[in-house]
């Protein structure tokens, strides 16, 4: 399995029949039609609580006022909320760069049994994400004390993702050449510094592909962060917003000032990243 | 065993060592808590008392007489099996059209993509207003009646209002994959189809669909296992009504051992959780697997 990025395929001029025409105008609508909600988010965060209720719900605010993003701002306690979970998503997203990583790369590197089984051991948690086990691990974590807790979360958040990432890095395994590692062990280089100073350069596009779907997982995730983190010291922002969302659920036009602030960075690093976010998505769904 | 020498003995332990913290953390994270969850199941535990009566199999006859806990299946799997072939019709054929050749390609799949990358919880919040407010005033300009839109507040189109919402959220994602793979395709395959008097929709029968199989094993079994899971979209939108008519089975376990303090039942709840998604995973093995070796 190589899992080299193919190049598009280059077309040539394709003539404009009207099948093609057809399929242009359903898919200028279809995507008109999944732009709407984003849009009307954006207009309905700069309308006035008078202009929420009166006049077409499609008109354009009369100006545009910024007095919902900054109740927005406070109600979300946005610079605690912002850092938690930022803080949350970073931390675990690098442990699990280096857990999987590693783990990865032994496992593609062993026939022997052991490591057969550690992979398999890995994908129980893809077949069973962590959101259905969620009451016992809450339970663990609560027994022990990591409830309320930044490690507890960070810890967590490594338990309940490191399956997907182990899945991800062994398939990227077979595009790093053995030959180069073999040369180096030949020189006498242990395995540690085999993998750190060889492998762990050539993985970092594979990293890259790691890091951005994990942080959109984590950044994401509201059943979790709601059981492990309850007092405001350490909440996290979606955890913020859907507190802000029961409070304010007839002043939306807060809410939806919250939503814009909350969906804007993940979005920004989606869209100059994309390359390596598709790259992830597309793992073992095409045949290299 | 196998004698090793002490040199390839010493490898393997650095190898070993690479690949147990890992699986340390996985363990005490995730597998351990579910064989805890099996234990605690077997149990009338309020989550409050250090010891746990132990009643045996009581939770799980329990869990078949209760008729909120086959309410909430029946709503789940509901859910599960519209998301399963709504998406994926839709992804085949909107990833079909983007690689047809028409304009604005790029743009458009950027559109459909940017609703996964919000949280669930956002997505239902936004929805409950678009139904509940935006539509309904838009409706009544139009000379409809705004009721029509409401689609959550009624426990006949809850599961519509809410596949439309989750819909919106997802169908871009599996595009993606769908669009992935199309692209992977050899064109000399069409090119021979071509030669041979095959016209597009053969084609599309007996190249594309062949090849997308892969990709239709993983997004069959990414939407099952996320519907299956359903809880962030519930929390901000319906809560789980009107009544009981959106409590999907993650909600109801949630709300029944959380809130209700019921611990023992909760786990036997998460274990049914656990069976539904490992025969997921089993007649995936199974039956996906398998045609995919045959083409």
């Amino acid at each position: 399995m190589s899992r080299k990025t193919k190049e598009p395929k280059i077309r040539e001029k394709v003539k404009f029949t009207p099948a093609l025409w057809i399929t242009q105008l359903v898919m200028l609508g279809a995507s008109a039609l999944f732009l709407a909600p984003l849009l009307i988010i954006l207009n309905y965060s700069f309308k006035t609580k008078k202009e929420l209720y009166v006049g077409n719900p499609l008109a354009l605010p009369q100006s545009l006022n910024l007095t919902n993003y900054e109740n927005a701002y406070k109600k979300l306690n946005l610079e605690v909320t912002f850092f938690n979970t930022a803080l949350y998503t970073i931390v675990s997203v690098l442990i699990l760069a280096l857990l999987c990583g590693a783990a990865a790369w032994a496992i593609a590197r062993n026939k022997g049994k052991f490591f057969q089984f550690a992979y398999l051991y890995f994908i129980i948690g893809i077949l069973i994400p962590a959101q259905a086990l969620f009451l016992p691990i809450y339970i663990v974590g609560y027994s022990t004390g990591l409830v309320n807790s930044r490690i507890g979360v960070i810890l967590m958040y490594v338990a309940t993702n490191i399956s997907f990432g182990v899945f991800l890095m062994t398939s990227f395994m077979s595009t790093v050449p053995v030959e180069l590692e073999e040369a180096a062990r030949i020189d006498g280089c242990s395995i540690y510094r085999t993998y750190f100073t060889i492998v762990f350069p050539l993985l970092k596009p594979a990293m890259a592909t790691l890091i951005i779907m994990q942080s959109f997982q984590i950044w994401n995730d509201y059943l979790m962060s709601s059981l492990y983190v309850s007092t405001n010291r350490l909440k996290t922002l979606t955890v913020a917003i859907q507190s802000l969302f029961s409070a304010q659920s007839s002043d939306y036009s807060t809410a939806f000032a919250a939503i814009v602030i909350s969906v804007l960075p993940i979005t920004i690093l989606f869209v100059s990243l994309q390359k390596y976010f598709i790259k992830g998505m597309t793992v073992g769904a095409v045949k290299g | 065993m196998r004698k090793m020498s002490p040199s390839l003995r010493k490898q393997q332990m650095q190898y070993l060592s690479l690949v147990l913290p890992g699986m340390i953390i996985f363990t005490f994270g995730l597998i351990v808590p579910m064989f805890l969850s099996f234990y605690y199941s077997l149990t009338s535990w309020d989550g409050m008392t250090v010891e746990k009566p132990f009643i045996g199999l009581g939770n799980y006859v329990k869990l078949f007489s209760d008729p909120y806990a086959r309410n909430a299946w029946w709503f789940t799997i509901r859910f599960t099996l519209w998301n399963t072939i709504i998406q994926n019709v839709a992804a085949i054929f909107m990833a079909v059209a983007l690689d047809s050749g028409i304009k604005g390609q790029k743009l458009m799949r950027t559109i459909f993509f940017v609703p996964c990358l919000i949280s669930a919880v956002v997505v239902g919040f936004v929805w409950l207003k678009l139904y509940g407010n935006v539509l309904p005033a838009l409706f009544k300009l139009m000379g409809l009646q705004g009721s029509l839109a409401m689609l959550l507040g009624k426990e006949e189109t809850v599961l519509q209002g809410l596949l439309i919402a989750n819909n919106w959220q997802w169908i871009g994602y599996w595009m993606l994959i769908y669009l992935a793979a199309l692209q992977s395709i050899p064109s000399d395959l069409y090119e021979a189809a071509k030669v041979d008097g095959a016209n597009a929709v053969r084609q599309f029968i007996n190249i594309t669909i062949p090849m997308l199989a892969p990709a239709l094993t993983i997004c069959i079994v990414g939407i099952t296992t996320g519907s299956l899971k359903v809880y962030d979209l519930l929390v901000a939108s319906t809560n789980g009504g009107p009544g009981r008519a959106s409590t999907s089975i993650i909600y109801y376990t949630y709300s029944t051992a959380i809130n209700g303090r019921q611990y023992g039942y909760g786990s036997a709840l998460t274990i049914s959780v656990v069976f539904a998604l490992l025969l997921v995973a089993f007649l995936q093995v199974k039956v996906l697997k398998k045609r995919e070796v045959q083409m």
